[in-house]
């Protein structure tokens, strides 16, 4: 009897050990910072479309290195809101930037972080999307991320505003620069 | 072996999916270029691909031993995640698994390092998980290529060249041969292969050509 209650401390101790083990290594931890992202900036217009783009910095600040398995981009601007543009976004990792729109999944070391570009296309269905973009609406964007790490796979979201002052700024800048 | 005649020819394929068949690709690619002193060596990752070994992690539902024995593999390690753990519990038994670990841990106890991939079976060192492949293959745990052996004398025996292999190979100087055709070391082969001629997966060129082999064996046997 006292050989099964040494026996039962035991594995009971040692159950203990390794939830605490368990718990002290922690996890990666993954935030897009959207509040530190850089202001919309105008990258190409022709007279039916116009492509904006910002730089949306990243960090896994957990305990544990983590993987970004896959992160893409979902705007929301319905008909019902404003029907006079068809928008398309696309996302990529700053230091390995594809055009494809696919996203290599990629380890990201505990501490560390990067920086995606955040690239918006509006196409006018008026054909000009000078004038099409006139009364734009502010646009919110969730950037959705999938995790892959100590833990279950999981999904989340952070979600940032494309404002309309924001777009008419870049648009009016990157009319001058043009016109330079 | 003298090695002065020997010449390490990498073959560009396309992307390899598990609608190819290895044998075929290679006689598709490769077949003007192999003589019968060549050795055709392809890259062991490539070959689990044609067989469709692999998975992504979200299909594994992974076990409560799984969540806690990935805690115990470096982070650096494809064991370390749940879904790679898990990978190799589905092909190895997770009792098997969980004996290795705990060996393996007691060896670590009085210095002995290593026991854990030597009695976890040998898929536990070749899984590769997410990100261990090039896309659209990176979002995938690849498994270790299913009879090595007898996908090298299914090529040697399509191509008729002096031999074949099955390898594993990376930049950090670390190369294996998984399967050789009759007659073949598979440390010299291993050995040949140290400067990864693969390169990258980006490189596309799961296929290395080792011209003039059997030239290098006749020459060293005289």
């Amino acid at each position: 009897m006292e050989f099964l209650a040494v026996l039962l401390i035991l594995v009971l101790g040692a159950v203990v050990a390794v939830w605490l083990y368990i718990a002290n290594q922690g996890d990666a931890s993954f935030k897009f910072i959207v509040d530190q992202r850089t202001d919309f900036t105008l990258k190409a217009l022709t007279k039916d479309t116009a492509v904006f783009s910002t730089t949306v910095p990243f960090v896994n600040n957990g305990t544990q290195d983590g993987t970004l398995m896959d992160v893409f981009p979902r705007h929301f601007l319905p008909c019902e809101q404003f029907d006079a543009v068809d928008t398309d976004t696309r996302l990529t990792l700053d230091s390995a930037n594809r055009t494809d729109g696919y996203w290599e999944a990629n380890i990201v070391p505990k501490g560390t972080g990067g920086s995606i570009i955040l690239t918006v296309k509006f196409t006018a269905k008026s054909g000009d999307i000078i004038a099409a973009l006139k009364n734009m609406v502010d646009m919110p964007i969730d950037i959705i991320y999938q995790v892959v790490a100590r833990s279950p796979w999981y999904l989340a979201k952070t979600r940032l505003i494309m404002t309309a002052d924001e777009i008419h700024k870049a648009l009016a800048a990157g009319q001058q620069t043009v016109a330079r | 072996m003298t090695e002065q005649v020997l010449e390490l020819k990498p073959v560009r394929t396309r992307i390899l999916t598990a609608k190819d068949n290895i044998v075929d690709v290679i006689e598709q690619y490769a077949k003007d270029d192999i003589g019968p002193n060549d050795v055709v060596s392809v890259a062991e990752s490539v070959v689990a691909i044609t067989q469709g070994r692999m998975v992504r992690p979200e299909e594994l539902n992974p076990s409560f031993l799984a969540r806690v024995l990935c805690r115990f593999v470096p982070q650096k390690g494809s064991l370390s995640s749940i879904y790679g753990m898990q990978a190799a519990m589905d092909a190895e038994g997770k009792w098997r698994v969980a004996w290795a670990m705990l060996i393996g841990m007691l060896g670590k106890v009085v210095g002995r390092s290593g026991l854990f991939y030597e009695l976890a079976g040998e898929q536990a060192a070749l899984i590769d998980d997410v990100t261990g492949t090039m896309p659209p293959f990176d979002k995938y745990i690849v498994y270790g290529p299913a009879d090595p052996s007898g996908v090298a004398e299914a090529i040697k025996q399509r191509l008729g060249c002096y031999g074949a292999a099955v390898a594993d190979v990376n930049d950090l100087k670390r190369a294996a041969v998984l399967g050789v055709t009759q007659g073949l070391n598979p440390k010299e082969v291993a050995r040949i292969l140290i400067d990864n001629p693969f390169g990258n997966a980006s490189q596309k060129t799961p296929i290395v050509i080792i011209k003039n082999y059997g030239l290098a064996v006749q020459k060293a046997a005289e």
